[in-house]
């Protein structure tokens, strides 16, 4: 064990030696005309307005000249979910009416009235930033990740037979693959149209109703993204959150 | 190697400074929680570096308004990409997470050095 230590202690300060020859070779911190960003970054920053759809440069550069790639996030994060569904199933819906832990983890007054104040200002919050990707600092993934943190945190604070309740299992189940069904389906419109996968602008159309619905289909994906993300987070943890071992060994419980 | 430059690329030293944190729990921390933890900390040292690389001193965020230049806005394709990353690093993160559960509950432990062999499974 003790050589093991030492054994890695002195690799990765080799390693360190390496990174810091690396850092010294590298152009200072916050120059302008670095490599990085030569070569396409003046072309989106400068045309992406017209181009992408979008005055936020970085949703522009996420769902229109990267677009593929983030088809593809959205399908690691939903392979993430059946992943962790296969290995550990759904909540146990059963156990919400034994009554066992019904009578809730000792949570204070004070969390309790907090969270529940808070959650519908969070939710609140999280739809601002979905809906405001376009324009100003957001988008979908963030949006999502917020509807998540306020659900997790309603259900630590309440525990699962409640937050089950109110997000009940049939109502997760469609809007979990809807980020998936909201990509394929914007893209394959473009295809309807007779121009390529993921083409946001749809030719025949008049120029002003071209960009209008441009705009409708960018908020379709965004506004996606966000309820696919925060459900899919919140299914996870939910499938994560193990209450049944109080009623299989139920000494445990009480001691 | 340029010392001076060293210390006026902090950013960039403070990230190798965490991935090697990280990388260190990884390989020496027998718990399998710690070591998801390191994991974790390696990847943020990576995103870290990453949008660092985009950042131009006295520039604006990457949004199109009256009065801003396209010529000093910071790059937003690190941005995007890290916005990708965090993603996937959740993603990651959930299924090991998972997968930590199931072995907790096969072996009874979380210690990677008291998980028995193949043979006793």
């Amino acid at each position: 064990m003790k050589w093991k230590k030492f054994a890695v202690v002195a690799s990765l300060s080799v390693l360190g030696l390496l990174l810091a020859y690396a850092i010294g070779e590298m152009p200072s911190f916050g120059s302008k005309n670095t490599p990085d960003k030569l070569h396409v970054i003046p072309r989106y920053l400068q045309k992406s307005e017209e181009e992408a759809g979008a005055k936020n440069i970085i949703t522009g550069v996420i769902l229109n000249y990267r677009g593929y790639d983030t088809e593809g996030e959205v399908t690691v994060i939903f392979s993430a979910l059946c992943a962790v569904v296969a290995l550990l199933g759904r909540e146990k819906r059963r156990l919400s009416r034994s009554g066992v832990d019904a009578a809730g983890k000792p949570t204070s007054v004070i969390v309790n009235t907090v969270v529940r104040f808070l959650v519908p200002i969070i939710l609140f919050f999280a739809v601002y930033v979905m809906l405001h990707g376009e324009d100003s600092p957001g988008g979908g993934f963030q949006g999502g990740a917020v509807v998540g943190a306020s659900i997790i945190i309603f259900t630590l604070a309440f525990g699962l037979p409640k937050s089950t309740e109110k997000i009940p299992l049939g109502f997760r189940i469609p809007l979990e693959s809807i980020a998936v069904f909201a990509f394929l389906s914007m893209g394959f419109l473009g295809m309807l149209f007779g121009v390529n996968f993921l083409t946001f602008i749809l030719p025949g159309l008049s120029h002003e109703l071209a960009h209008t619905v441009r705009f409708l289909m960018l908020s379709f994906i965004e506004v996606g993204i966000g309820v696919a993300g925060g459900i899919i987070f919140t299914s996870i943890v939910f499938s994560m959150i193990r209450e049944d071992e109080y009623e299989l060994q139920p000494d445990l419980s009480q001691s | 190697m340029n010392f001076s430059r060293i210390f006026h690329n902090l950013n960039y030293v403070v990230s190798a400074v965490l991935f090697l944190m990280g990388l260190y729990t990884v390989a020496v921390k027998p718990n399998l929680i710690k070591k998801l933890m390191g994991l974790n900390i390696m990847e943020t040292a990576v995103f870290l570096f990453i949008v660092s690389t985009g950042m131009v001193k006295g520039g604006y965020a990457p949004i199109v308004e009256k009065g801003v230049k396209a010529s000093e806005m910071v790059n937003p394709i690190p941005q995007a990409l890290i916005l990708t990353g965090i993603v996937v690093a959740v993603s990651t993160t959930a299924v090991a997470l998972a997968l930590c559960i199931k072995i907790h509950e096969r072996f009874g432990t979380l210690d990677a050095s008291k998980i028995p062999g193949k043979e006793e499974i």
